[in-house]
Order: C-alpha cells, then sequence, then structure tokens
C-alpha cells in the first residue's frame, strides 16, 4: 500500500465485523509516553484484542493479523495469534510462504518475520529448505550481512543437517566473498560449514580440508591485506584445528614489513604476497606475528611488536597491548 | 585528542568493496565531528533532559508504532536515561509509570509488549527494571503487584531440553532473552537451580571463533533424544548485543557454575577490544567486525568490559611492573570512548544518536549515555562490599546468599572516575550487569531478599 492509499474502512465501520466489540488498550491507566497511534492502527488493534480476547479462529481473524503485522511487523502477539491460526484452520502452508515471501523482503530487520518463515518450513519439513535456500540468497544478494538471514540459512542447513543441502554452500560462500571479501557474515558462514556442524560427504580427510581452508584464507588476505575478517578466520582455522599459528609465519612475515618485496614472478601457494596497492605494516599481522613470539617463549620479540601498536600503528589500543606485554612478562616470571 | 592530521582511514589496499566504501563515507562524516583541542566537549544534558521531557509528556509520534510491542522499553529507556543523568522523577508521574507498566503484566506471569499482549522475557525485564526505578513496596507500588509465583511457572514454561529459553510461546531462542530472564529471576529471587540447568553450557556454546558470541547455537541431539556436546554451533556471527547478554548471563550464573563449563576469556577480551574504532572513528564501538561504529554499542560492547573483572580478568593484577604504569588500567580507551558519546552520539536539538546525521530516540539516548557511564567510572566487584552486606545477612546462607552478594557487592573504586571535559559532564555510575543505579539496584533486591542494605561508605550514585 502506498501512502497516497485512503486507508481502509475502519472495522467499527464494516458491517461483517458488527458482531466484534472492540478493546481498548488502556482501560484505567493513563499511559506515559504514549505512542500516538493512526487512527487506522489503533482501529486494527483495538478489534485484534477483542479476537485474542474471544479466542475466535477464523479467516476474517488472518486478514486482521495481516493487516496489524503489515503497519507494525515487530507486533510479537499478532504473529503468534496468526500462527495459531493458520494452524487451527488448516491453512495451506504454501498460501501462507508466498504471503511471508513479500513480508519478509518488505521488513528485513525484523526478528518476527524470520521467525514466522522458520515456524512453517518447520512443519512444511525438508522439501521446503532447497527453495528455502534459494530465497534467503535473494535476501542476502541485497542485504548482505542481514543477520536474522544468515542465522535462519544456519538454522536450515543444521536443522535439516541434509548432504544435498550442504552441497552448495561453499560456492554460495563464494558469491557472497567475491562480492565484497570483507563481508564477516560471508566469513563467519564459511567457518559455519566447513568446521562447526559435523562433516560433510567428501571432507573426511581433515589434514586435507585444513590445508585448503589456509590456502583460501591466504589468498584473500592478498587480496585486501588490511582485512580483520580474514584475519580472525585464520586464526579461526588454526585454533579449532590445534595447530600453532607458527605453521603460517613465513606468510604472516610478507604482511609485517613497510613496503612489499617484489615478487610477482613467483608463484608460493602457501605464502601469496601483498598485492601492489597493499598499504603495510599490516596492524593485524603485527599482532598475529606477536601472538607467535609469545607462544614460543620470545617475550621480547613479542613486547617490542607491542610497543609499536601502542605507540605507533593502533594506539587506540595502547592500553591493551600494554596489558597483553605485561601479562605475557608475568607469566613467563611465574613460570 | 588527535588531531585531524594523525587521523588515518581504515587501509583499503587499492581493494574496494561495499563495507570499504561504506565506512570512507562515516569517516568522511565522522571526520567534521572531531573534538577542538582548545574547546572540551560538552554534554548538553539539559537537551537531552528536555528530549525525555518531551516523550513523556507529549508522546511519541506515530512512527513509534513500530514499537508498539516493546512499551515497557520505551519507557526503560526514558527513566533509566534520568537516572544516568541524575534526574528525580515527582511521585505522580512514578505512579503512572507503576499503573501502565502493571497494565502490562500478564495475568498468567510475565509482562508483554503493551496491555493484553502476550508475556515475553524482553519486555518482562524492560517493565521489572523500570519498576525498580519508580516503584516501592507496598499496596499500587508495584514491587509487590509483580506475580513472581507466575512469574517463576511462566519462565519454566519457555524452557528448551538445551537450557536455553523462548523468548515468548511459538517464539525464538536467543541470549538476550536468556539475559533478561537471568536479570529479573536474580532481581525478584526467584532464580533456582532447576531454572538455570543446562543455560550456562548453551551460553558457552554461542561463543565463535572470533572470541564475541552470537545469537543463539543449534542442539543436535541422538536418535534417542541426548543432547550432543558437539557439534552445537553457533547460529550468526560474532555481535556486541549477544555478546553483552552472555557474558553478563555468564556472570549471573556465576554461583551456579558446574566446573566443567567454560568460555574462552583470552578470546573475548581480543574480540572486545577489537570492537573500538580507531581515531577517525572517534574511538566509538561496532557490534560486529568490518561494521560501522554505532553509539548504542557504546554500552553494548563499552559497557561489557565492566564485566571482565567478575570472570578473573583482572588488567591490575601486573600493575607496579614494567614502565607502562598507570593509574587507569582498562583494557578500553575510556577517553576516546567518551568523545566519540560526547562529539558524534549527541543531536543538537537533544537526545542522542547512532551517529550524525541520524536522528535521536530513545533507545540510542539511553545506551549511548550508559556507555558514558561506563567509559567515565570504574565499577568493580569489591571484596569489602561484599563483607559488609555477608555481616549484614540476616537469612540462611546458600546459593540465595551468594547470588544476593554477587550482585550487590559491585561499588565504584576509588580515584578511578575519568570525566572527559570536565566534572559537569559526570553521568551516575550504572550497574555493569543491570544498567540500573547501584541505588536502584539495592533497594529492589533488598526488598525482595528480605534484607537490610548497609549504607555505602563513598557517596551516592
Amino acid at each position: 500500500m502506498s501512502p497516497a492509499d485512503p486507508p481502509p474502512t475502519p472495522y467499527s465501520e464494516r458491517p461483517e465485523w458488527a458482531d466484534v466489540v472492540p478493546v481498548a488498550q488502556y482501560e484505567k491507566a493513563n499511559p506515559l509516553a504514549p505512542i500516538l497511534y493512526t487512527d487506522e492502527y489503533k482501529d486494527a488493534t483495538d478489534y485484534l484484542r477483542a479476537i485474542v480476547k474471544s479466542g475466535e479462529k477464523s479467516e476474517r481473524v488472518l486478514a486482521l493479523t495481516e493487516h496489524v503485522i503489515r503497519l507494525n511487523p515487530a507486533h510479537y502477539s499478532a504473529w503468534q495469534y496468526r500462527y495459531e491460526t493458520v494452524l487451527a484452520l488448516d491453512w495451506p502452508l504454501d498460501v501462507e510462504m508466498t504471503l511471508m515471501d513479500e513480508l519478509a523482503d518488505l521488513h528485513l530487520k525484523t526478528y518476527q518475520v524470520w521467525h514466522h518463515r522458520r515456524l512453517l518450513v518447520l512443519r512444511l519439513g525438508l522439501p521446503a529448505a532447497a527453495p528455502e535456500l534459494v530465497y534467503i540468497a535473494k535476501i542476502l544478494a541485497k542485504d548482505e550481512k542481514n543477520y536474522h538471514t544468515w542465522a535462519h540459512r544456519q538454522w536450515v542447513l543444521s536443522y535439516h543437517n541434509d548432504d544435498a543441502l550442504w552441497d552448495g554452500e561453499l560456492d554460495f560462500v563464494d558469491v557472497m566473498m567475491n562480492r565484497d571479501v570483507r563481508n564477516n557474515s560471508a566469513w563467519h558462514h564459511r567457518f559455519f560449514v566447513v568446521f562447526q556442524s559435523g562433516v560433510r560427504d567428501g571432507e573426511e580427510d581433515r589434514e586435507r580440508v585444513v590445508r585448503r581452508e589456509l590456502v583460501y584464507v591466504k589468498q584473500q588476505i592478498s587480496l585486501a591485506p588490511n582485512n580483520a575478517s580474514a584475519w580472525n578466520y585464520l586464526r579461526g582455522v588454526l585454533e579449532f584445528n590445534k595447530r600453532p599459528f607458527a605453521i603460517v609465519e613465513p606468510f604472516v612475515k610478507l604482511y609485517t614489513v613497510p613496503r612489499a618485496e617484489d615478487s610477482r614472478d613467483i608463484v608460493d601457494v602457501d605464502n601469496p604476497p601483498p598485492g601492489s596497492g597493499a598499504e603495510l605494516p599490516c596492524v593485524a599481522a603485527l599482532e598475529f606475528l606477536a601472538d607467535i613470539h609469545e607462544a614460543e617463549g620470545r617475550i621480547d620479540d613479542a613486547a617490542a611488536l607491542w610497543k609499536s601498536l601502542g605507540e605507533e600503528h593502533d594506539t587506540i589500543r595502547k592500553k591493551y597491548w600494554e596489558y597483553r606485554t605485561l601479562q605475557a612478562k608475568n607469566s613467563k616470571a611465574t613460570a | 585528542m588527535t588531531t585531524t592530521s594523525t587521523m588515518r582511514p581504515v587501509p583499503v589496499d587499492a581493494f574496494p568493496t561495499l563495507t570499504s566504501s561504506t565506512q570512507a563515507e562515516t569517516e568522511k562524516i565522522l571526520l567534521e565531528h572531531v573534538s577542538d583541542p582548545n574547546k572540551p566537549p560538552t554534554l548538553h544534558k539539559n537537551l537531552h533532559m528536555q528530549f525525555l521531557v518531551r516523550a513523556l509528556s507529549q508522546g511519541l509520534p506515530a512512527r513509534y508504532s513500530s514499537q508498539d510491542a516493546s512499551q515497557p522499553w520505551l519507557l526503560y529507556w526514558t527513566l533509566q536515561a534520568f537516572s544516568v543523568l541524575q534526574v528525580g522523577l515527582d511521585p505522580g508521574t512514578k505512579q503512572k509509570a507503576i499503573d501502565m507498566l502493571l497494565a502490562c503484566q500478564d495475568t498468567e506471569g510475565g509482562f508483554g509488549g503493551g496491555p493484553k499482549q502476550t508475556p515475553h522475557l524482553l519486555p518482562t525485564y524492560a517493565a521489572v527494571c523500570s519498576l525498580a526505578i519508580v516503584g516501592r513496596p507496598g499496596e499500587g507500588g508495584g514491587w509487590d503487584d509483580i506475580d513472581r509465583g507466575k512469574m517463576y511457572k511462566f519462565f519454566m514454561s519457555l524452557k528448551q531440553p538445551d537450557g536455553s529459553f523462548l523468548v515468548s510461546k511459538h517464539s525464538e531462542v536467543d541470549v538476550r532473552g536468556i539475559y533478561c530472564l537471568l536479570v529479573v529471576a536474580t532481581l525478584l529471587d526467584i532464580i533456582t537451580p532447576e531454572l538455570v540447568e543446562g543455560t550456562a553450557a548453551f551460553i558457552a556454546s554461542c561463543q565463535t571463533y572470533e572470541g564475541g558470541f552470537s545469537s543463539a547455537s543449534q542442539p543436535y541431539y541422538t536418535a534417542s533424544s541426548t543432547l550432543l556436546d558437539s557439534p552445537r554451533p553457533p547460529l550468526g556471527e560474532a555481535h556486541g548485543g549477544y555478546t553483552f547478554c552472555a557474558l553478563a548471563s555468564w556472570v549471573l550464573l556465576r554461583p551456579f557454575l558446574p566446573s566443567t563449563s567454560t568460555i574462552d576469556k583470552k578470546a573475548l577480551v581480543r574480540w572486545l577490544v577489537q570492537m573500538q574504532g580507531i581515531p577517525i572513528e572517534l574511538g566509538g564501538f561496532k557490534g560486529r567486525t568490518n561494521k560501522l561504529v554505532d553509539g548504542c554499542y557504546s554500552w553494548w560492547v563499552g559497557g561489557a568490559f565492566g564485566l571482565l573483572e567478575s570472570i578473573g580478568v583482572d588488567p591490575s593484577a601486573f600493575g607496579g611492573e614494567g614502565d607502562w604504569e598507570d593509574v587507569d588500567d582498562s583494557l578500553l580507551n575510556r577517553r576516546a570512548l567518551q568523545e566519540y558519546v560526547l562529539c558524534a552520539g549527541q543531536h543538537p536539538a537533544g537526545g542522542l544518536r547512532d551517529k550524525p546525521p541520524k536522528s535521536a530516540d530513545l533507545y540510542h539516548t539511553l545506551y549511548c549515555l550508559a556507555g558514558l557511564s561506563a567509559a567515565q567510572h570504574k565499577v568493580i566487584p569489591s571484596p569489602m562490599r561484599r563483607q559488609q552486606l555477608l555481616d549484614a545477612w540476616t537469612s540462611d546462607g546458600g546459593l540465595r546468599r551468594e547470588v544476593f552478594l554477587e550482585a550487590l557487592c559491585f561499588t565504584e573504586e576509588e580515584g578511578t572516575e575519568t570525566i572527559v571535559g570536565g566534572a559537569a559532564n559526570r553521568v551516575n555510575a550504572t550497574h555493569p550487569i543491570f544498567n540500573l543505579t547501584v541505588t536502584h539496584s539495592d533497594a529492589i533486591m533488598g526488598h525482595f531478599y528480605k534484607q537490610t542494605i548497609p549504607p555505602r561508605a563513598t557517596r551516592p550514585v
């Protein structure tokens, strides 16, 4: 409905609603910070309260709840009552899903539109899962970091845990990553798919998987070296698989120097160098190298890097770099 | 702080993407709000107070209909913002607030987002915390009108086999709801081992590889419906709001924690500090990696630092050694955060906001002010205060006493107040777990635990 459309006839003037006595929101209290509702909203919610009170479940209740939801998609009680009505009427779930396709698209940031979809997908079972992934991809194409949408995708995948569903996920991550390598939601999704929800078909050789992921994340770092998401992923892969950070030291060191050495002729997949536009040294690489030093007991080397971070490269976190230094020196002293 | 000349943009590495271009646009806007070194920034307390008074008395424009299901929140944000600004309310306004909140209580327990709405964990927190501010014991005072028995049944009806809770019937699970439930159960003296069984393990499972926490996790069960320890993947990436809720929940659960439950504290601290923006972002906080700074994370992330001491992260433990000794041993940059709130967070017409040029709203007004408060004051668990409360305790020992002591032993550490822009910018300290003042926390818990709270040595906050 566009703003130019005239408001619909109030329920209070519709003969088919004449049997319902509207229920005001506040009967006694005189509210503080009252919301100055439009007449349309007030009228619709007065009738919704009346329906909830009477417990009626009918097609006109579906129309009424849809109306309230369109005016305020965060009205969780309207969503709950609608869901109960859908079940009571044995309402066709595909019809409801079509309406949800429209509403989710309109109200991307609302918890309730995604949760209602989840309830429907739950009832529709596995056949609804693959189309759901297609729909989610469509939404993520225009709102790349939508938290609810990504979490919903992860739920669809892990709830069904069906090999055919998981199959396309790494390709999907690539599509999102090619669009924006700094999209942290896409990085999180990759970690979720590769490491956190069991082992996918064909990925039983974990050694190979870890190697593949290291090659992947290093490639992405070489494209845009100051990308915190990619460095966090690198840390995550190593920590989750209990590998020492030191195994990537030659790679990390390429990003800790002020300017890249000219090595364009040599292709080293294990140690891809920073691109020509890279702004070096990279704060994340300095931090990473300090962690390697600390783990190997070279506290003075680590402290020198922390000092340069605190005083020059990452001054906002000076206190944190000091803390890391004192903590490392202290634990060495008591070791 | 830093002058414009030393403000480097976040590096783009000659590889622009959507993230880097929105970041660059934000940096350009924020640069216009860098504080003038010759003119200390002022907190416009009067303008913000008028903004809040307008909301209370004149009402909220129709666009606030989107928060029709969050009416107790609208009140809580307003009332707690007044508390942080050191403003008291007259008895008539308090009574109107109490009556309105009680109209949202469901006959089956819990509070809804408005009168005759289904009860929900989020407005239940907002309603009970609002009552902590404006309510009192006795007839019509709000506190004794809360049906605690039904509240407990309502909570138990939402409990899931993996230790989590639905936020409301037929609704989603997430750690915001768990935080809200645990705060209310703690304040009202209805928290029990039965209620929180498995909840700590659920919280722990929401920590992601980045160190922060996500909205929820997905349980996997065996064929015979036994919950598996693994896999238990987080749903969604590490996020400031969820991380605050998870960490505060963890702290509230400490008296009930099985020794086997752990979270990765080192990764958590790293993630929290990484959320603080660099000088060109004026030191504000963001809520996720590679997202933009937003005033509300001044509290959700900035405020989370106030909970670290409770989980054993204590930077001052290494004090007195090395050349970097300093009175301020906080892990966040307290001064920079205050500058973000003062220079970018304040709307010129009153109220606070996400960032310029956005408009002010009640949500951002509270969380910017609460974040400012967290950056000014260091409120930490005090062994001395704990002992005073223990000496004054008059019931049996056990978990109830432990919950009470853990919650109320927070005190502002002497001599650590840091106020950017001068003493006139001082706001009240707020309890790092509840986001209520210490005075309001003391009063409502004293009532429900039937204890006399010994007076505090320092000035009342």
